[in-house]
């Protein structure tokens, strides 16, 4: 059941919020000593506030569609009263004493908290196989990765487990569980969020976001989550619209981008063709395709590599002394961030800035931009390297080639199921469109994706 | 970029590219492990390749932004 489909029968009495909590843990003892995807579980807070949920409820008192529904967070996300780890040893036992905005204006919308998901470490990956808390694994199939670094919050929604999970994304940590765990992954254009209160990994170029099983529950979502916050001197004044769409909406004449460069270069055949697919499907619904020649991405993504590995070593440079409390994968990009002198990240920024107005400039000619979002299906755990035809690929570098430009640009990005790979395993669609124009991607996600994500077979 | 910009480029690139990571770190106070070191000097150098062009290619007028904002359009808008 969708997050809306629940918040209807909700209305309707036909199941109360308290008949969804008890449904989502007992969903949660079942799968999660096999999945890992929720890291603490929250039962007794849960059940009280779905208690008070329905008696709110039934006084008519409403306060939307999230009103009585179950959800996760990201363990990154401050929870007031509830052990925060980010993923890290470091802060195993950390206990915030307030709540992230996110979290506080989802509570305000009557959502019932209902447990904290695994991560990679620090966020800073995109296996979530993290060394302190245990391997998130993939729904589809157990032995794979579900992607990161929001993997148990892609694991969760993928398992039914609950309908929606929040995540961030800083090159791609949304985005890719998404693909991977086949459920929709939304990364709204930087400032549209507020950050207060998640745990920061790149101030620059962290965004938060929900993922779902359908696009017009992360669209409900988005209407909640979404707006200024004085905590977040980053975030924007710009209106909130409704970003909920149609169930049917049109496309019809919209101008859809066909990258001609990069974005097809070293994909897996079966992912090649399910997105080409999903060009067709666009265009049969009346959009234009266009074809054009996209900005140097692969620089793009050289130059949010640097921010990261700054931003996150500046971080963490009080913890550094404590090597054993890190992992491996972890500690060897902090430290790489560690020898980056400063005029490379300020040089950074401005290229940064250079490739932000270069970018631009392809707006006026296309409405939104179609990509992969990863070149490869969920790889198996433990795994270095993948294949991508003949040539052999670093895992994490594979994972986010086709998402990471995507974060410095700040720009709002999407990642829908299209379809499985001759192993069953889903494929992902990213849809790009220019800032803050989360209600138009949102559109062609809906016109394209079924009501609800397939489930995995559990 | 023209050739000649391209191959004053990979003359920089070839001099910084070859850092003895080692020397740097402890020069620098850094307590990394030297068998640490190793599998990141490999990284960084190909990082430092692969940013060098850019970063001279950068006209001097470019300046970073000091808040970064998605819409430089926006950016007035989110200050009032």
């Amino acid at each position: 059941m969708t997050l809306l489909e629940a918040a209807a029968a909700l209305r309707r009495r036909e199941i109360s919020s308290a008949e969804l909590t008890a449904a989502a843990l007992q969903r949660i003892e079942r799968l999660n000593p096999s999945t890992n995807a929720m890291q603490t579980v929250m039962a007794e807070s849960a059940r009280e506030r779905a208690r008070r949920a329905d008696e709110e409820l039934a006084r008519g008192e409403g306060r939307g569609p999230l009103h009585g529904i179950p959800i996760a967070v990201k363990d990154l996300f401050r929870t007031k009263g509830v052990r925060t780890t980010g993923g890290s040893k470091l802060f195993e036992d950390y206990v915030p004493d307030y709540d992230a905005t996110v979290v506080e204006w989802l509570r305000e919308g009557g959502a019932v908290l209902i447990g904290k998901t695994g991560m990679h470490e620090l966020a800073y990956g995109i296996t979530s196989s993290n060394p302190h808390f245990g391997a998130v694994r993939n729904p589809w199939d157990r032995d794979r990765i579900p992607g990161g670094s929001s993997g148990g919050s892609g694991a969760a929604v993928a398992a039914g487990m609950v309908s929606m999970a929040m995540g961030s994304d800083t090159g791609g940590s949304i985005r890719i569980p998404a693909a991977f765990c086949g459920v929709v992954g939304l990364k709204p254009t930087y400032g549209r969020v507020t950050r207060f209160g998640a745990m920061p990994l790149a101030f620059t170029l962290d965004h938060m976001g929900p993922l779902t099983r359908s696009v017009r529950d992360a669209a409900a979502v988005l209407n909640c989550i979404a707006g200024y916050d004085a905590g977040d001197e980053t975030s924007s004044r710009r209106p909130v619209e409704n970003y909920v769409p149609d169930v049917e909406p049109s496309i019809r004449g919209l101008r859809i981008g066909f990258p001609e460069n990069f974005y097809f270069e070293r994909l897996d055949p079966d992912v090649d063709a399910a997105v080409r697919a999903a060009f067709n499907a666009a265009a049969s619904r009346g959009a234009e395709i266009v074809p054009l020649r996209v900005p140097d991405i692969a620089a793009i993504n050289t130059v949010a590599r640097v921010i990261l590995l700054a931003e996150a070593s500046a971080l963490m440079e009080p913890h550094l002394e404590r090597r054993d409390q890190f992992g491996a994968d972890v500690l060897a990009l902090l430290d790489q961030g560690r020898f980056l002198p400063a005029t490379d990240y300020i040089n950074a920024q401005r290229l940064r800035r250079a490739m932000q107005c270069e970018f631009a400039r392809l707006w006026s000619h296309v409405d939104c931009l179609f990509t992969p979002t990863t070149p490869v299906t969920a790889p198996r755990i433990g795994e270095t390297t993948v294949s991508v035809g003949s040539e052999t690929e670093d895992v994490r570098l594979a994972a986010t080639r086709l998402v990471r430009a995507i974060n410095p640009l700040g720009l709002p990005a999407v990642s829908i199921p299209c379809g499985t790979d001759r192993r069953s395993l889903p494929i992902g669609l990213q849809i790009v469109g220019p800032p803050f124009a989360e209600a138009l991607i949102l559109r062609v996600a809906q016109a394209l994706v079924p009501a609800e994500v397939p489930v995995p077979p559990l | 970029m023209s050739n000649h910009r391209n191959n004053d480029c990979n003359t920089v690139c070839n001099t910084v590219c070859n850092k003895d990571w080692k020397k740097i770190a402890h020069a620098n106070g850094l307590a990394i492990p030297d068998a640490a070191l190793e599998p990141i000097a490999r990284t960084l150098d190909a990082l430092a390749a692969d940013f060098r062009p850019l970063a001279r290619a950068l006209p001097p007028e470019t300046e970073p932004a000091i808040a970064f904002h998605a819409a430089l359009h926006a950016a007035s808008e989110d200050a009032e």
